[in-house]
């Protein structure tokens, strides 16, 4: 009696991992939002940097959004806009090269006949074009075509 | 009749209505269990209990309340393209007004919570025109409201609540929520005066450096002209001036809609904490 | 009457074991419940319970039906840990083999190793040498000649494969160090040459102009006017060259990506090379 319940106890326990595998996959009750989705940004205007190049455009760039981009209104087609492509692009390489990045984004912003088919767009409208895709880094390139819609980044 | 056939007569009665209880209360046990998941929130178990039980049932008394408990389990899984199925199947297999008011009751709050209101008020309208559901036309408000406030539609959501009862606390709600928000249109023409929408949403700081740029990009063009240097006065005009000036307005509107979202939500995060009522 | 009465009250007790308790969860209504969820679609559950008939009723076609299940749900790895558990003498662990190629794919896009054949038929060799012929394409240069890799394949495959392995063969890449050496010599050539026009002309025009209006200054005389049009000019300039070598990089990358897209789609329209299981006839 006790060796079947020993036995007994063994097949529950090779059974469970099967079956409680499957509980990872199974949907659970979820939290239903009220709450209407927020898509604008909120501007981040701290000078938090790791060098002094990323400093320097960090403080440029709080300058112009403060006096001019937040009152010349939504001119940026671009998510993200130019001025934050420079502080990501200072981020991601440095000073120099996002200076760089910066002059040939600001030269695609105004080629307004042909880039609406060119970029993916995320999902309040505007086009996506992350500075990842322009550090010359072929690894770091993640290409997604024009038809794609991004979460909101 | 003599006495043994009168006993056999009864023991044959008892033998049939037991052999039908027994049967029935499988079934029943089936359904007992999946309902016991539904009230513990197990919904996917539920679920599988409940078309289980489906699956294997040939009559009609459970199918309802399977399929009605089956779409609430989606939609608490907020899988509510499922729900709407089951709930649609519950309302087929309806056997009274009640249960077919119930069942699409369920699926209009559905509708609500996935923002797909245009369904709801179609839906709506059907219960309202809908002869058998006279008197349920406080229901019928009650959820038209729910309707409205999901469409950002503050003032007829007010008007819905207050049908039912002139001084419903959702209908005050409504109304204060209303009242306090911004009118975009009204802050964009505010803002043929640079500045003036900005003051109206609040945003004094962005009102004032768009006066001044606005004042600094007006006189260096009017200026312009006046010198005759009518090229300079073009170029001023049209790149800074009219940027900063359209900015201006697209601003105060952007502010306004803004400020509403974050003043609705807050009504919406209320109505889903803390009010006490009936909610999808 | 009463010969009748006895009659009427036997007649339950032959029915009575028919109509005894519903037992919902005895193994065979288990499997056919199963069954039924398998056949709508709704794989998970019916994964749930085929694992409830462990030891109960299990054959070669409810494992299979799992691993299936697992596979058509994404749960590649899952599908692939259930392979391991089929008995290679079970009547489906061929099918189970193949499946778990197809597995490994979609895991990972790598060249299949061949190995274990000795126990597929004909048609399940066929599609055996396809899909690891095509996984060829997953490696970074190919070591096979044409011929040998469509002989495989079916005619009405083989343009389709031709294509691909034509791709592999000569991608059709742009150079980046060459289009930013045309962007240095001409402004915008090098974005012209990667076939972005739009961009091209605009950085044409955006330097031609700034350079434009240093030359004009500094030939009026209006000194500081024309050193900021000339520092704005040279970031512009250089900022071409640059974009450039990063179209060009871009162009790399939206090719090799329409690549293994097209690969991608023309293996799920053949089902990976797979037979189609149909067990809901």
């Amino acid at each position: 009696m006790q060796s079947n319940f020993r036995i007994l106890i063994f097949f529950i326990f090779l059974t469970m991992p099967a079956l409680g595998q499957l509980d990872d996959f199974k949907w659970q009750k979820a939290d239903i939002s009220y709450e209407k989705q927020i898509h604008y940004n909120k501007r981040n205007y701290s000078f938090e940097s790791d060098n002094a190049g990323e400093f320097l455009s960090k403080s440029l760039a709080n300058a112009y959004w403060f006096f001019i981009s937040d009152v010349d209104g939504d001119n940026c087609p671009f998510r993200p806009t130019c001025s934050a492509f420079l502080i990501q692009s200072a981020k991601e390489t440095n000073i120099l090269q996002a200076s760089l990045m910066f002059f040939d984004r600001f030269t695609r912003d105004m080629n307004i006949a042909t880039r609406h088919d060119h970029y993916p767009r995320v999902s309040a409208g505007y086009l996506y074009d992350p500075p990842q895709n322009y550090t010359l880094n072929q690894g770091k390139i993640k290409y997604l075509p024009p038809e794609f819609i991004v979460e909101d980044e | 009749m003599t006495s043994v056939s009168k006993i056999l007569l009864l023991l044959l009665f008892l033998w049939i209505s037991k052999v039908n209880l027994f049967a029935q209360d499988s079934f029943d046990e089936q359904f007992n269990l999946a309902k016991k998941l539904y009230d513990e929130e197990k919904y996917f178990d539920a679920v599988t209990e409940f078309k289980r039980l489906l699956f294997f049932y040939d009559g009609d008394i459970y199918r309802y309340e399977s399929n009605l408990l089956t779409g609430l389990s989606y939609k608490n899984g907020s899988i509510f393209s499922e729900a709407i199925q089951h709930l649609t199947l519950a309302e087929l297999n309806s056997k009274n007004i009640d249960e077919i008011f119930i069942a699409r009751l369920e699926i209009i709050k559905v509708n609500i919570l996935r923002r797909t209101t245009a369904r709801a008020f179609t839906l709506l309208d059907s219960l309202q025109n809908d002869s058998r559901f006279v008197n349920k036309i406080d229901e019928i408000n009650y959820w038209r409201g729910w309707a409205y406030i999901f469409s950002d539609d503050w003032r007829n959501a007010s008007s819905s609540f207050s049908a039912i009862q002139k001084d419903h606390q959702l209908s005050m709600l409504c109304d204060s929520v209303a009242n306090d928000l911004y009118n975009p249109q009204l802050a964009k023409i505010l803002s043929l005066v640079p500045g003036a929408g900005q003051f109206y949403t609040g945003e004094y700081v962005s009102g004032v450096i768009s006066i001044g740029w606005n004042v600094l990009w007006g006189y260096l063009t009017i200026n312009a002209f006046m010198e005759d240097r009518v090229l300079d006065g073009l170029l001023i005009g049209s790149l800074l001036w009219w940027r900063f000036y359209s900015g201006n307005i697209q601003n105060a509107e952007k502010f306004a809609i803004e400020k509403n979202l974050e003043k609705t939500n807050s009504a919406l995060r209320y109505l889903q904490n803390d009010y006490k009522g009936s909610k999808p | 009457m009463r010969n009748l009465l006895i009659v009427i009250f036997l007649i339950p007790f032959s029915v009575y074991p028919q109509l005894s308790s519903f037992d919902f969860h005895s193994p065979e209504n288990i499997k056919l419940f199963a069954d039924h969820l398998f056949c709508e679609g709704d794989y998970l559950r019916a994964i749930e319970q085929y694992g409830l008939l462990k030891d109960h009723s299990v054959n070669d076609t409810t494992d299979f039906k799992m691993m299936l299940g697992y596979s058509k749900l994404g749960l590649y790895k899952e599908s692939n840990k259930y392979f391991n558990g089929i008995d290679d003498k079970s009547n489906f662990y061929s099918d189970a083999y193949l499946l778990s190629l197809k597995n490994e794919l979609l895991l990972e896009p790598k060249l299949i190793i061949a190995s274990n054949v000795q126990s597929l038929d004909s048609i399940q060799l066929k599609s055996y040498r396809r899909i690891t012929t095509i996984s060829m394409l997953y490696e970074a240069e190919l070591n096979i000649i044409r011929e040998d890799f469509i002989s495989p394949f079916d005619e009405d495959e083989r343009n389709a494969v031709a294509s691909f392995y034509d791709f592999k063969v000569d991608p059709n890449y742009k150079s980046p160090a060459l289009a930013g050496t045309l962007s240095a010599i001409i402004p915008g050539s090098g974005k012209m040459y990667v076939g972005e026009w739009g961009d091209g002309v605009t950085a044409l025009v955006v330097t031609s102009l700034f350079a434009f209006l240093a030359y004009d200054n500094f030939r009026t005389d209006h000194t500081t006017r024309a050193w900021i049009f000339s520092g704005l000019g040279a970031f512009f300039y250089t900022g071409n060259i640059y974009g450039s070598i990063a179209s060009a990089q871009i162009f790399n990358a939206k090719i090799e990506f329409e690549f293994n897209d097209g690969l991608n789609l023309f293996l799920e329209q053949n089902n990976y090379f797979l037979p189609v299981y149909d067990f809901c006839k």
